[in-house]
């Protein structure tokens, strides 16, 4: 299905950015973090306009968990069954770690790059 | 005592997770019990905090969506042999955060982003018609697996079933049978996992990674968890699958074990006249009367009782040695899928209905 070009950013960032953002709430965490905790963070800080839908989340953190990003262990919980919390693994903080600086280089590169074009419209 | 009601699942949550269990119908049965699991466990999330049923099925997704998402993501992982990244974030509401594939797949999720294009997947040995079997790594897992892990757990498993069983028949007239007995029940549900994840290895069908916990045996008090558990079929599943399971793997390792041997001799025997070594020794005092049938040819031995193949024999040897070793590969790899899935449906067994309708 052909897309919109003007949607055409907005999905190529997502595709990077999702998993970053996702290991980095998961970092931020104190404890063990379970799925609608993570995607209840998200939606929080999602700035206007941008949602997703959270059972989304999940099939990623099955891959990152394949992948050996994050770890999960089940918590008994007071209702219902025992809830799956997750966090980083010691290859989750080095991969996120790098993802940072790879996020803030290319964003200081694209602010510079921006900077003179403010006024198009 | 505590409650023995178990909260109780709200009628929308109900239907979501039965139109999610429709939209998954035709995926792998472990896959479904992942996403059902998934979605229950966040949907109680959601109403416990607050959020309206209603209103945390929209922000979870639509069933077909969310379908799709674990499809993309499991079809990419089996075509790259690795997981998945997730991809899309979309500037209008109600879109997915879906994981679509890197390999073929192509995501269909409404509002969500195709995948890359198809990409023809590299030529691979066990492509190979037939004899590509020969590079099958699930067919060499089952080999293993049926000729010697899973014979050996088997017993094993057997061996405690029947001790434990035994003794809590034996004492179940004083009090001490009954806990013994629902110990044994909840070592056959341990060990039933511990042996999806050795068949999962072995024979590369895929387990859920999450079990289904018995609905509600958290909140409830220590008789009626246990009771919980006497009503779990999956606890008398496992149980059977440890009794029911060793006279199966007795005779795939009989099985294996002969076509196995078979195709070592028809094959090996053969090699080694090519290499000058003679396989076929007899150690007799008089071997003037003495045949030996091999491949239905009658072989007389030499004075020193060596018995020495014709060119002939040797191809003949070599050539039924391959097909049999090839169509015992073949047999070792559906014999694997078979047993593989009954492990399989065992696991993904529901304790309660907790997805269809109740009431």
């Amino acid at each position: 299905m052909p897309t919109d070009p003007g949607d055409r950013l907005q999905r190529d960032l997502s595709v990077g950015t999702a998993w970053l953002v996702v290991l980095a709430t998961i970092a931020r965490a104190d404890e063990p973090i379970h799925g609608y905790e993570i995607a209840r963070q998200l939606a929080e800080q999602a700035p206007e306009g941008l949602s997703f839908k959270q059972g989304t989340l999940y099939p990623m953190l099955r891959s990152m968990e394949s992948d050996g990003l994050v770890r999960s262990t089940l918590v008994p919980s007071n209702e219902g069954p025992a809830r799956k919390c997750f966090t980083l693994t010691a290859e989750g903080r080095r991969v996120l770690a790098a993802w940072c600086e790879t996020w803030r280089t290319t964003s200081k590169w694209v602010n510079r790059t921006l900077g003179g074009i403010d006024g198009i419209r | 005592m505590a409650s023995a009601e178990p909260p109780v699942i709200p009628g929308p949550i109900r239907a979501y997770l039965l139109q999610l269990e429709l939209e998954l119908e035709r995926a792998d049965p472990a896959l479904r019990h992942d996403a059902l699991l998934d979605a229950e466990g966040h949907l109680r999330a959601a109403v416990r905090a607050g959020v309206d049923a209603e209103r945390a099925i929209a922000e979870y997704g639509r069933p077909a969506e969310i379908a799709t998402a674990y499809l993309a993501a499991e079809g990419a992982s089996a075509a790259s042999g690795r997981p998945v990244s997730a991809s899309a974030w979309r500037g209008e509401p109600g879109t997915a955060l879906a994981g679509t594939g890197s390999g073929s797949h192509r995501s269909s999720v409404p509002g969500g982003v195709e995948a890359a294009p198809a990409v023809p997947a590299p030529w691979r040995v066990r492509d190979i018609p037939v004899l590509g079997i020969w590079a099958d790594a699930r067919a060499w897992g089952a080999l293993v697996y049926f000729g010697a892990v899973g014979f050996a757990l088997s017993v094993a498993y057997f061996v405690w079933a029947i001790v434990i069983g035994s003794l809590s028949i034996g004492l179940a007239t004083v009090i001490v049978g009954v806990p013994l007995f629902i110990f044994l029940l909840g070592s056959a549900r341990a060990l039933c996992l511990f042996e999806g994840k050795v068949v999962e290895v072995f024979l590369g069908v895929r387990m859920p990674r999450r079990v289904q916990p018995v609905e509600g045996a958290d909140t409830v008090g220590f008789w009626q968890r246990i009771w919980c558990w006497l009503k779990d079929v999956r606890s008398w599943l496992s149980l059977g699958y440890l009794l029911g399971n060793f006279p199966v793997a007795v005779v795939l390792f009989a099985v294996t074990v002969t076509v196995a041997a078979a195709s070592a001799v028809l094959i090996g025997v053969p090699l080694l006249e090519v290499l000058g070594v003679h396989a076929l020794h007899l150690d007799l005092d008089d071997a003037d009367d003495v045949t030996v049938s091999y491949l239905g040819r009658e072989l007389t031995p030499d004075a020193d009782g060596v018995v020495r193949l014709p060119p002939s024999l040797i191809v003949l040897s070599f050539a039924v040695g391959v097909a049999v070793a090839t169509a015992g590969l073949w047999l070792m790899r559906g014999l694997g899928w078979v047993y593989g899935n009954v492990v399989q449906a065992i696991q993904v067994a529901r304790p309660r209905a907790t997805v269809p309708p109740r009431g």
